[in-house]
């Protein structure tokens, strides 16, 4: 029945499903791109791309790696840009293709579908064997095959979090973190552990559930799709009225439950587009499956559009896709901006601490320190360069380039005097910081701050009255 | 083949209907997962021994004392490993060790040398250099070496000396001061100068 979950019994208990074997290209498909998407979630800290891991969150450090391009702390803004544009491309593919994601490549099936349930499959075998294993009495045989599997299930969950920290620390620290005592790394060893102990309860037990009752993006459907999304569905057209086969005016169907038997979420497809549908087409390939042994057309369950399936033509281009498109090209369109407005180094001028001015005998004197970070993974030259000074100026630091090593932060003072015959007052002027290839520059507008131009000139009268 | 077994409330039956209906729309009697349900009870019970432990037995210290546990243990560290700033044998001991010297020229040459020059001999090199030659015998604001310190940690305000402790600390400042001290003698000639 539709309007009830099938894992949720009416006292509130886990109703456990067994599902069946799925053969087919779909599942073929799948289980191959699950393993490309494994493969490349455990290689990519081992690959090195510029002296650093191929994606490394260098949180310790404050530098975030990916492939090759680093980006600082400063940088944290364009975190704004990853996550509105998976938004939005989460938007766009969900008009489009319905629950692609949650079938292909979520996390949550990926792992479960292709490693955890695999598992089970070669510890307890099919779904009949399984479920007889479960109403088996407790015995030697069934205890071994219990415990080997909760062990590798285990261990499954620790290396995906073990590997998921070295996203963060990197493998050489996280392989000095195992070997260290738990209580020296208590908080990266608390971490992988309560996460594995997370995984593993999820992938163990809790499995369908995060998708039908925790995860939004599945509530989020009925907002993102429409007739003409592609989703998973059953051509009630031909199908109906379901008979075995022979039956005189009998559907396509024949009524063999093989559809609901492979669901890993318990639903009837053949109820129509429902909340739990994970899109993961094992059905599709069921339904194929039989309709190849009774020599009937395939694609009875198929991808289809609801516009499709009830006779209509899908159409691509519409409103919605044109809108969630028109989105996801202005945001790459701005990112890109963004991306490439990112700067090699960050430079920072404030005075130094004391009285803003000073005012000499000859000079007018205002101080700086300037800061300047390298955010390079190579070393890199810079030059400090002033612009708009009035005539009669003259500046001590920064008057040759320096050098920054790759990454490192440099805090020095400029400090600038002007003759007092040549003050009339408080006055702006730009400083700019570029590297020695001239390929950028940064600059800064500061204020030079003295003291009123009238009062100095009084000041110098004073003095030659006196002499 | 293997057929799931249907669940207890199968198609067959119908789930039940609350009581009420509103513009006959009616709201259906089902039960939460048991799953959901007890983490609903685990935080309710969290929240008590939470409670308990944290308001009524003080088992665990509040926030409050925490961060003023954690910063008595900075401030004993650093006392720890603060020296006697007012001991001028000291500075003399570490005017004579490379390592203290090196240090202190690394940071002499990144922050004095705009005013002071790479030189240290100021406006003795360039009568237009801002700061005083540190290399001669004649000291505006103390010669010996506690004076010399007290004047590089709180700086000549009027003069445009900044503090330099609350940036560089006592460490890095002892250091420079041990630079400075290296272009001494230990009991050399020190004429006070008026600023």
């Amino acid at each position: 029945m539709v309007d009830s979950v099938t894992t949720i019994n009416s006292d509130g208990s886990r109703y456990f499903l067994y599902p069946a074997d799925a053969r087919g290209r779909f599942s073929l498909a799948r289980r191959l791109s699950a393993y490309g998407l494994i493969v490349v979630y455990l290689l990519l800290p081992w690959i090195p791309v510029g002296g650093h891991p191929a994606v490394f969150i260098d949180i310790a450090e404050r530098r975030f790696h990916f492939l090759g391009y680093t980006l600082a702390a400063q940088d944290t803004w364009l975190l704004f840009f990853g996550v509105s544009g998976l938004g939005f491309a989460l938007f766009f593919l969900t008009a489009l293709f319905g629950r692609l994601w949650c079938g292909w490549a979520c996390p949550q099936t990926v792992f479960l579908d292709h490693v955890f349930r695999r598992i089970e499959r070669w510890l307890e075998g099919d779904a009949v064997a399984r479920r007889a294993l479960q109403l088996a009495p407790m015995g030697p045989s069934k205890f071994a095959r219990r415990a080997v599997k909760h062990l590798l299930y285990f261990f499954a969950s620790l290396l995906i979090t073990h590997l998921f920290l070295a996203y963060f620390v990197s493998l050489p620290e996280l392989w000095l973190f195992m070997r260290a005592a738990p209580g020296e790394h208590w908080a990266a060893f608390l971490f992988v552990f309560i996460a594995a102990g997370l995984l593993y309860f999820n992938f163990a037990w809790f499995r369908e559930q995060l998708c039908i009752v925790i995860c939004p993006y599945g509530r989020l459907q009925s907002a993102l799709t429409d007739d003409h999304t592609l989703v998973i569905g059953y051509d009630a057209r031909r199908g109906e009225p379901r008979g075995r086969a022979g039956t005189p005016a009998a559907g396509a169907c024949i009524a063999c439950n093989r559809c609901v038997q492979v669901c890993p979420t318990g639903i009837d497809i053949r109820h129509g587009l429902q909340l739990e549908c994970i899109g993961c087409a094992a059905c599709i390939d069921a339904c194929d499956e039989v309709m190849t042994k009774i020599h009937r057309p395939l694609g009875l369950v198929r991808y289809d559009s609801l516009a499709g399936l009830t006779g209509g033509v899908t159409r691509w281009v519409r409103p919605r896709t044109i809108l969630y498109g028109g989105l996801l090209l202005l945001g790459i369109i701005v990112a890109t901006f963004a991306f490439s407005s990112v700067q090699p180094a960050n430079f920072l001028i404030y005075r130094m601490s004391g009285a803003a001015y000073f005012v000499g005998a000859e000079e007018v004197r205002d101080q700086f320190m300037v800061r300047i970070v390298n955010k390079r993974p190579t070393p890199a030259t810079f030059t400090v360069s002033l612009e708009g000074l009035p005539a009669g100026m003259r500046q001590t630091g920064f008057l040759a380039p320096v050098t920054l090593a790759a990454q490192e932060e440099l805090v020095s003072p400029l400090i600038l005097l002007i003759d007092r015959k040549y003050y009339h007052g408080a006055f702006k002027f730009t400083v700019k910081v570029a590297d020695a290839a001239r390929t950028f520059s940064l600059a800064r507008s500061v204020e030079f701050m003295g003291p009123d131009a009238n009062l100095l000139t009084e000041d110098d009268h004073e003095k030659h009255r006196h002499r | 083949m293997n057929s799931q077994p249907q669940p207890p409330h199968g198609p067959e039956a119908e789930p039940a209907l609350r009581p009420h209906s509103y513009d006959g729309i009616r709201e259906y009697d089902q039960r939460l997962p048991n799953w959901w349900l007890n983490t609903l009870y685990g935080a309710i019970v969290f929240w008590i021994a939470y409670w308990f432990v944290y308001m009524i037995a003080g088992l665990v210290p509040s926030d409050g004392a925490q961060v003023d546990a954690a910063m008595a243990r900075i401030e004993a560290t650093k006392m720890a490993s603060s020296i006697d700033v007012t001991n001028d044998d000291k500075f003399w001991e570490m005017s004579t060790n490379p390592v203290f010297v090196e240090a202190g020229k690394q940071t002499y040459n990144s922050l004095c040398f705009p005013c002071h020059l790479a030189s240290l001999r100021g406006k003795s090199e360039n009568p237009t250099a801002i700061g005083p030659d540190l290399t001669d015998t004649a000291w505006i604001h103390g010669g010996t070496p506690k004076e010399m310190y007290v004047t590089i940690k709180n700086g000549v305000i009027a003069k445009g000396m900044p503090a330099w402790d609350p940036v560089i600390g006592q460490k890095k400042a002892s250091e420079v001061l041990a630079y400075i001290l290296s272009y001494h003698k230990k009991g050399g000639t020190i004429t006070l100068q008026a600023p």
